[in-house]
């Protein structure tokens, strides 16, 4: 028994006896921990330790268990927060939005895309090129000089959505 | 690695419920605790008893170890034990009281075969009032300072101080004589 925090036992002994009962004081002690250590009490049973760790191990282990159930009822709180958050936002977008049913269906034509597979979005490009091409080449009688401009910002859009994905 | 920092990773470990940095506990401190209770009881079967009460209420209050020193933390809940025990003990004793006479027999009987007969320390700690006692056996087996000492028995320093010498001093004179 050598570790005692290392506190200095002659200061704290001067302090409160004087310099002179310290050392006597300290002498005391010294004597008095020396008998205790030539008789050292006896040392547990191997069996009482292990039998204790084997306490421990059962009651460590329902401790073990409600931690994990901890995390598991915390993971689905936070789940079931997030999902309530979503269903509350995206309700609250909807009504923000207030679109006409007929407006919705023009907003879908326009982006026909976030529907679409891609097979039928690489038609409507083919389409669309055919169509700038046909027009190119006099094969479609022009209606209006915008059309060909038209159709190549829209045949850039698409083309600029697709690879964005 | 540092002791200090071993110890708290083993605290670290306890605290996540695992069995293993408890059992590393228990071979750190067992043989000091099991060393205190025995020299405060005079009987083994006691002190076993109140180490694994001990390392019961260790696995069940280690989350509301904040820290600080852990001998201490440990020390004041087998000190806690130990008052539990005196207070039990008065209790059975009053009991026991009422059949004297199954109770000296008794007593002769436990005289014959205790291991408190071998131990001539054991027998002038006896004499020994319990505080001053449960101070000495504090302070040995504990290592703690004289200042975690005092504060944990709600006592001036001085006092701490005063009563251990004066309990020491007269130990030896009761071994000496």
């Amino acid at each position: 028994m050598d570790n005692r925090n290392d506190e200095n036992l002659k200061e704290l002994f001067e302090r409160f006896f004087g310099p002179e009962q310290a050392q006597m004081y300290l002498d005391d002690i010294e004597k008095g921990e020396q008998i205790l250590r030539e008789h050292p009490a006896p040392e547990p049973d191997d069996m009482l330790i292990a039998n204790i760790k084997a306490q421990i191990a059962l009651s460590a282990l329902p401790r073990r268990a409600n931690m994990v159930k901890r995390i598991a009822y915390r993971a689905a709180a936070v789940a079931a927060a997030l999902i309530i958050i979503t269903a509350i936002s995206t309700s609250w977008f909807e009504k923000s939005i207030d679109v006409e049913p007929e407006q919705r269906i023009q907003v879908a034509s326009v982006f026909p895309w976030e529907s679409y597979d891609i097979d039928t979005l690489h038609n409507e490009v083919e389409q669309i090129e055919d169509e700038l091409m046909d027009l190119e080449s006099g094969g479609k009688k022009i209606d209006s000089n915008n059309d060909i401009s038209e159709m190549e910002m829209e045949l850039i859009l698409i083309a600029g959505d697709f690879w964005k994905g | 690695m540092a002791k200090s920092d071993d110890l708290a990773l083993i605290i670290a470990g306890c605290r996540k419920g695992e069995a293993r940095c408890f059992s590393r506990l228990v071979d750190m401190y067992a043989g000091r605790c099991y060393s205190y209770f025995y020299r405060l009881t005079g009987n083994s079967d006691i002190s076993d008893e109140l180490l694994s009460e001990l390392f019961v209420k260790l696995v069940q209050k280690i989350t509301s170890y904040k820290g600080g020193s852990f001998e201490s933390w440990l020390f004041k809940i087998a000190t806690n034990i130990f008052h539990d025990f005196l207070r039990s003990k008065q209790r059975r004793q009053k009991l026991l009281d009422a059949r004297k006479e199954q109770l000296e027999s008794n007593f002769t009987e436990l005289k014959k075969t205790g291991d408190e007969q071998i131990d001539r320390l054991q027998i002038q700690l006896k004499r020994l009032d319990t505080d001053t006692r449960e101070l000495i056996m504090l302070r040995f087996y504990s290592q703690l300072s004289f200042k975690e000492i005092a504060k944990m028995r709600s006592e001036p320093i001085g006092t701490t101080l005063a009563k251990l010498h004066r309990g020491l001093k007269r130990l030896r004179e009761f071994m000496e004589g």
